[in-house]
Order: C-alpha cells, then sequence, then structure tokens
C-alpha cells in the first residue's frame, strides 16, 4: 500500500479536527457520562425538560468548560502554564464529584492526545508533556490539545459545547424510553446556542474572564449521584 | 498481568473470580475491575466474599456498554488499572470483570494480556456450537457448573468436546466450584500463563470479532492473501506485515 503523502497537523482544517474530537467513536471515555442526566432524573426531573436541561448546562457549567478550555489553549499557544486556569476552573466548579470527574476524563483525554498527537522535534514546547498534566481537568487538557492539534477556538468552543449537549441526549436514551431522532431534534434545535456560546468564549484570553455561571442543584445532583451504588453512568 | 474474564450474564464470572483469589491471594498481589452494567453488583458480591482487601476491588461505570468498555473504548477501564497498579504496586495480577455481554463480546489487546471466556452448561450444551471469537479464540474457555448438568439435562462431556472442537486445540476447563480438582485446573492454567508472561513468552492475541478476510498485495502471486484471526500464532500477527498498523496497548 502506497504511504499517504505527509501532510503536517497545521494543515489539517480545524473543522475536521472537530468532527474528529466530536466523534462518540474517539476512545476517550465518553460514554462513562450522562452530562448530570441520570442524577437529574433520578431527582425527580421530567425526561420532557432534556432541552431546557442541555440549555442551562450552555449558560452555566458548560459555559465554564468552554471557557476554560480556550483560556487553556490560549495559554499553550503562548507556552505558559495552563496553571491559573486549573485554579479558575476549579473555584467556578464547587462540587468535589464534579472536579473528580472532570480530572480523571482529562486523565482519559490525555491519553488520547498524547498518542495521536506525538510531539515532533522542531514542535516547540509540548503543553501535554507538562509534569502536572495528570492532574488537569478535561478543559484544560482539551485546551492543550487544541493548541497541539490546531483546533481554533471558536471550534473549540463548538466541541465542548456540541460534547456535552450530546452527552445529556444519548444518556435520554439509555435512561428512558425516547425516539432516538427525536433527541437528535433536540440536539438540532440547540445548535445555535452552541454557536452562541463559542461565540462567547472565543475572545476569552485570560482566567479572571472565564464565565462563572453555576447550576447548583447540578452540583448538589452530582454530589447525591457519587455515592449511589445503582448506576449507569459515571456523572 | 491483565487478565479478562468476559462471558454472557450469570455464567459465573464473578465467582470464577472469587475463585482465582481465594485461591491465589496469599501468594500473589492481586486487583480487581469490575465492570457494572447497572449497578455495583459485582464488585459487592467480591468484596462481601471476603477474598481480597475490598480496596483492591473498583467497580468502573460503563454507560450501559459493556462491550464498548472493554473493547471498543477501554479508557475507564485501563485508568482504573493504573490506578489500582499505582496505588497497590507492585501487583502480580490485575483481573477485569467484564459485564455481561453476549457472545461477540471480547477484550482488546490495548486493555488486558490474556483473557478467559466463560459460559455454564445452564445456558445450554448448543451455546459452544454458536461459536464467536471469545468461545473460539480466548485464551482459555471454561465451561462452568458442570455439576449442574444432570439437572439441566445438558451432557455436559459433550459440550467440552465441542468447545475444545471449536478451538483448534486452544484449553478448555470443565468447571465446578465443588470439584476441587477442575478448580486446580483453572489455578494451575492462570499460574502458567503468568508464568509464561513473566518470562516474556506470552503475547496477547485479540480473539476478533473478525471473520476471515483478504489483504491485497501486489507482489503476492494471487494478488493478495486470505488469513483468519484464529491461528495459533495469531499473536504474532500483530508484528507481522498483515496488519502493521495493529497496536498493543501501551503500559503505563
Amino acid at each position: 500500500m502506497a504511504a499517504a503523502p505527509a501532510v503536517g497537523a497545521a494543515h489539517v482544517p480545524s473543522a475536521l479536527l472537530l468532527t474528529l474530537l466530536a466523534d462518540a467513536r474517539l476512545p476517550s471515555g465518553g460514554h462513562t457520562q450522562s452530562g448530570g442526566l441520570e442524577p437529574a432524573l433520578r431527582a425527580g426531573m421530567r425526561a420532557d425538560a432534556v432541552a431546557d436541561y442541555a440549555r442551562a448546562r450552555l449558560r452555566t457549567v458548560t459555559a465554564v468548560e468552554a471557557g476554560t478550555a480556550v483560556g487553556a489553549r490560549a495559554v499553550a499557544a503562548a507556552g505558559e502554564d495552563p496553571g491559573a486556569e486549573e485554579a479558575a476552573w476549579a473555584a467556578r466548579t464547587p462540587s468535589a464529584a464534579l472536579r473528580a470527574n472532570a480530572r480523571r476524563l482529562g486523565r482519559g483525554q490525555l491519553r488520547a492526545a498524547r498518542t495521536l498527537w506525538p510531539a515532533a522535534p522542531g514542535d516547540g514546547p509540548d503543553p501535554l508533556a507538562h509534569p502536572d498534566a495528570r492532574t488537569w481537568s478535561r478543559p484544560v487538557v482539551l485546551g492543550a490539545l487544541a493548541h497541539r492539534a490546531g483546533l481554533d477556538p471558536w471550534d473549540l468552543g463548538r466541541l465542548v459545547g456540541y460534547d456535552d449537549v450530546q452527552a445529556v441526549v444519548a444518556a435520554l436514551l439509555k435512561l428512558e424510553p425516547a425516539d432516538p431522532l427525536e433527541t437528535t431534534g433536540t440536539v438540532v434545535a440547540l445548535l445555535p446556542e452552541i454557536a452562541a456560546l463559542a461565540a462567547r468564549v472565543a475572545h476569552l484570553r485570560h482566567p479572571e474572564e472565564i464565565p462563572t455561571g453555576a447550576a447548583p442543584l447540578m452540583e448538589r445532583w452530582a454530589e447525591a449521584h457519587a455515592v449511589t451504588t445503582e448506576r449507569l453512568f459515571s456523572a | 498481568m491483565r487478565l479478562g474474564v468476559a462471558g454472557p450474564v450469570g455464567t459465573g464470572k464473578s465467582s470464577l473470580i472469587a475463585i482465582l483469589c481465594r485461591r491465589l491471594a496469599d501468594e500473589l498481589s492481586l486487583a480487581v475491575v469490575t465492570n457494572d452494567i447497572y449497578t455495583d453488583e459485582d464488585a459487592r458480591f467480591l468484596r462481601s466474599a471476603g477474598v481480597l482487601d475490598p480496596e483492591r476491588i473498583r467497580p468502573v461505570e460503563t454507560g450501559a456498554c459493556p462491550h464498548t468498555a472493554i473493547r471498543d473504548d477501554v479508557t475507564a477501564n485501563l485508568l482504573a488499572v493504573e490506578d489500582l497498579e499505582a496505588d497497590f504496586a507492585p501487583l502480580d495480577l490485575v483481573i477485569v470483570e467484564s459485564g455481561g455481554d453476549n457472545l461477540t463480546a471480547t477484550f482488546s489487546p490495548a486493555l488486558v494480556d490474556a483473557q478467559i471466556f466463560v459460559l455454564d452448561v445452564a445456558g445450554g450444551g448448543d451455546v459452544v456450537r454458536k461459536g464467536g471469537p471469545g468461545i473460539a479464540r480466548a485464551d482459555l474457555l471454561v465451561v462452568n457448573k458442570t455439576d449442574l448438568g444432570p439437572y439441566v439435562g445438558v451432557d455436559v462431556e459433550r459440550m467440552v468436546r465441542e468447545g475444545g472442537a471449536a478451538r483448534d486445540g486452544r484449553p478448555v476447563v470443565a468447571l465446578s466450584r465443588h470439584d476441587a480438582a477442575s478448580v486446580d485446573q483453572l489455578v494451575g492454567w492462570v499460574l502458567g500463563t503468568l508464568a509464561g508472561y513473566r518470562a516474556g513468552g506470552h503475547v496477547a492475541v485479540d480473539p476478533g470479532p473478525m471473520a476471515p478476510h483478504f489483504h491485497a498485495d501486489e507482489e503476492h502471486p494471487d494478488g493478495g492473501f486470505t488469513h483468519t484471526h484464529d491461528e495459533p500464532a495469531a499473536g504474532a500477527h500483530l508484528d507481522d506485515a498483515a496488519h502493521p498498523d495493529a497496536v498493543v496497548g501501551e503500559r503505563a
């Protein structure tokens, strides 16, 4: 078989990377996540509120995640340490269970990123080789990965928003009876919200600019879920 | 060594692991990862069996995708194994129990070094004839609960014989936890495989699922060649020219 012509990461369109990273088939642990939907339903939220639920996340916790990722990308591009972004994210994520879950997801993402985008000579400092990288939350790892792979800040925000909505909607199919096309319709209806989220965070450069919206009920449900024995999803 | 235990629901995967822990905990440093579908039932069963320090038994949630968690996306399981290996270093053996799934669910070589596929006589004698990657090509096939044969109308001897035939000579253990000789056989296989692994002679084999397939090759007189993944030398296949992109998973 003839070898494919060598093409550097810089020549891959960001949109194509977004496709790859948003694909559920990317092996990085996404199938263990419900975006908090499992504990929400258990706490009595109605399944037909799922669109409102996903929208509320896009405006609060997911905005924090997207902003952190874009900030971490900017820091990686400047060759600096993302410690302030990690701290800013942690300060905006009061639930210890959610912080632990996000750091676990970060480890999974890091494993995929290091395998798929290994450092090459002449690349400059590799943010994924940072000694603390294994302790970073998912958005900080995603930001470093985005810089390394060539995903632009707009697509990075889209990725975080889209992934969160799909995690919620896909989990609904496992938790409640639902028509998969109808639930995908929910994702389609939320695409403008996802685009708005990406626009909101794309120009962000400093940790203090990361959105501060919180969702106390989701945090509380997440804490309850972490000590529940019967569960399908990690969070 | 990382050892996977797969097989349909209710065939006795957890009991088999409890047997291994009971027999090996004194001589080996062990840990277990369970993949519970909807509860942490398996982890609780093992913890309550008192065969291992409960801290060494950790459940992983699979998002209702037990198949995915051991094959298509092993991330969650790998992280759990890495954590156990870090917390209880040095470990001799980490056993990963899959959630009960269908006959096509086998472990990725990125997650385990060797795997056991478990069936039981109560599931019916015809299951071995249905075949599948686990039955045909797992490192070991266990036909469990042989003591139940007379009660469920299954000819155990025939089931084991047909299992062996489907496996092209790979080992089969007919197991009953009430039959000490069969337990010795199981434990002997695990220790033998571990010894082979330590000596560097054991290569992780991927049982599939993959049907015989064709590789185009311009230099081959027939323009290519057909091969299966159930040849005895399938492990070496990971290094050979047929699949140059095949990767055996990273080891932290």
